[in-house]
């Protein structure tokens, strides 16, 4: 099964982050069910309603708004890429989705028996802009973690389902390579869980348990709420403990241009979804236009 | 690649910014640097106009572009505003002026909120010198205002409008005077009518 999923992923350039055998934790330590939060922690702003109809959408479209750094900026290829991203949407559905969130990605492969692939897991980082968008899913398939980086845009992916929405408290999750395997094992049979319509996005507030070191990345060093911290202070010897004071960079919550170059501007945004607004909004009523008609058809057995 | 920060949403600043900062070589590293414009940005708010090494200058006018843009944005009821305002301003009646004084005399302004010159030294002796000042400052200002100079095109033209305007009210006048048949008082009038320019000119 391993190698012929690493074979896969590696022909389809898709990169297959790290594979550790990790069968020797799974025994050592007892599993805890993930938590779910029914309370949301979407950002309030403290601007007048209308202001923020349309920037909403940042959080569910990040991919439209484009690259900060000012040298690559080019207003033509951004539009010319908008346009293309819309298209595509067109074509497949590409469905509103958050770090911590569980898919399923269906994508062709001319290697295997079924031409098709598909797997599940959970969504730990998303990044990019533009038609260069990608997200990275991570499972545990036979005792060992496998990470797929999928584009958003890729015309080979033939359907992206998302099986539990929900976010976390971190916007990367690279730590769950790091934390026990039961935090990133799901079954690739999951069925999907409905939200119903108008709710807020449950967040996760699972704070996961790390394995002893050796480490992936300076975890101690960083502000990931998502860590139990108690437990990594027990794992990490006091010459570290000593250094993480001197990591800190309590100085860049006042760098004000630091952060102006690392965003978009209020009025560039809103021009951005302006442009975008009607096409998005025609995705997204046929959108829920075609589950409606997918929940009348498949009802389910109560007994 | 890299994606746009959501987490925070900032006002759009009407100045040129460069796409990386200027180093300004500190031993404290870049806690050390934030600290020396925190100096400069307090002596801008407090002075509203300064003279000093351009590169400082045009570093530090990012900042408190942004420090005024925030304050207009937020208004002082704000607390993270209101945390930065205090990082940025080491001298605390400055937080009132900034708020008092700034936000209503920039709130409804469409350009820059600083103005940047450079200043013409010698460069083998110094380092380029600038000016860095708030709009709206009480001081004389730096730049002469030369859209009044006559030789300006558009002053040109509008000289040649003037004088066709005047020269058709002259004929408009003459003809009535014809058709009235009264001679004798056109002289009178015309010589009026120059005095009048001549005030005007004046």
């Amino acid at each position: 099964m391993f190698s012929n999923l690493y074979r896969q992923c590696l022909v389809e350039k898709h990169f297959v982050y790290n594979l550790f055998p990790l069968c020797k934790w799974s025994q050592c330590f007892a599993s805890s069910q993930p938590e779910l939060a029914t309370e949301s922690t979407i950002q309030a702003f403290e601007e007048p309603e209308k202001r923020s109809i349309k920037l909403e959408q940042r959080f569910i479209y990040p991919e439209f708004l484009p690259d900060p750094k000012i040298e690559w900026r080019n207003s033509i290829r951004e539009r010319l890429e908008r346009q293309d991203m819309l298209k595509r949407r067109s074509q497949i559905e590409i469905p509103e989705f958050y770090v911590g969130t569980i898919m399923a990605v269906t994508s062709f492969t001319p290697h295997s028996t079924s031409k098709k692939n598909r797997f599940l897991g959970i969504c730990i980082q998303r990044k990019g802009c533009g038609l260069r968008a990608t997200f990275v899913l991570r499972n545990i398939i036979d005792n060992l973690g496998t990470e797929v980086a999928y584009h958003l845009y890729d015309p080979t992916i033939e359907k992206i389902e998302v099986i539990r929405l929900e976010k976390r408290l971190d916007d990367e999750l690279f730590y769950l390579r790091d934390a026990l395997p039961e935090y990133s094992t799901f079954p690739l049979d999951m069925e999907p869980v409905i939200l119903p319509d108008n709710t807020p996005i449950p967040v996760n507030t699972t704070q996961v348990i790390l394995k002893p070191r050796p480490w992936v990345g300076r975890w101690e060093r960083t502000d990931f709420k998502g860590i139990n911290r108690e437990h990594m202070m027990t794992l990490i010897s006091d010459k570290m403990k000593m250094q993480i004071a001197k990591h800190q960079k309590p100085w860049e919550k006042y760098d004000l241009m630091k952060q102006y170059r690392a965003t978009i501007p209020e009025e560039e945004q809103k021009e951005i979804f302006a442009e975008v607004y009607s096409q998005l909004h025609q995705l997204e009523l046929g959108k829920k236009k075609s589950k409606r008609i997918r929940t009348f058809v498949k009802p389910k057995k109560s007994a | 690649m890299n994606q746009a920060d959501l987490s925070k949403l900032v006002s759009k600043l009407r100045i040129n910014i460069r796409p990386r900062h200027y180093n300004l070589k500190n031993p404290k590293g870049p806690e050390g640097r934030l600290e020396r414009l925190r100096i400069v940005v307090t002596g801008l708010i407090k002075h509203e106009r300064i003279q000093l090494n351009y590169r400082v200058a045009d570093e530090a006018r990012g900042y408190a572009e942004r420090l005024i843009s925030e304050a207009i944005r937020y208004g002082d009821c704000h607390a993270p505003t209101m945390e930065i305002a205090d990082y940025w301003l080491t001298e605390k009646q400055l937080i009132h002026k900034l708020f008092k004084v700034l936000v209503p005399r920039f709130h409804e302004c469409n350009m820059s909120y600083t103005k940047l010159l450079r200043l013409s030294t010698d460069h083998e002796l110094t380092r380029m010198q600038g000016v860095l000042e708030l709009r709206g400052n009480p001081y004389p200002p730096l730049i002469k205002d030369l859209s009044r100079n006559r030789n300006l095109l558009h002053n040109v033209l509008l000289d040649a409008a003037r004088k066709d305007y005047r020269h058709e009210q002259y004929l408009r006048i003459a003809q009535g005077m014809s058709s009235e048949g009264k001679k004798s008082n056109e002289e009178t009038i015309t010589g009026n009518i120059e005095d009048k320019d001549k005030n005007e000119k004046a």
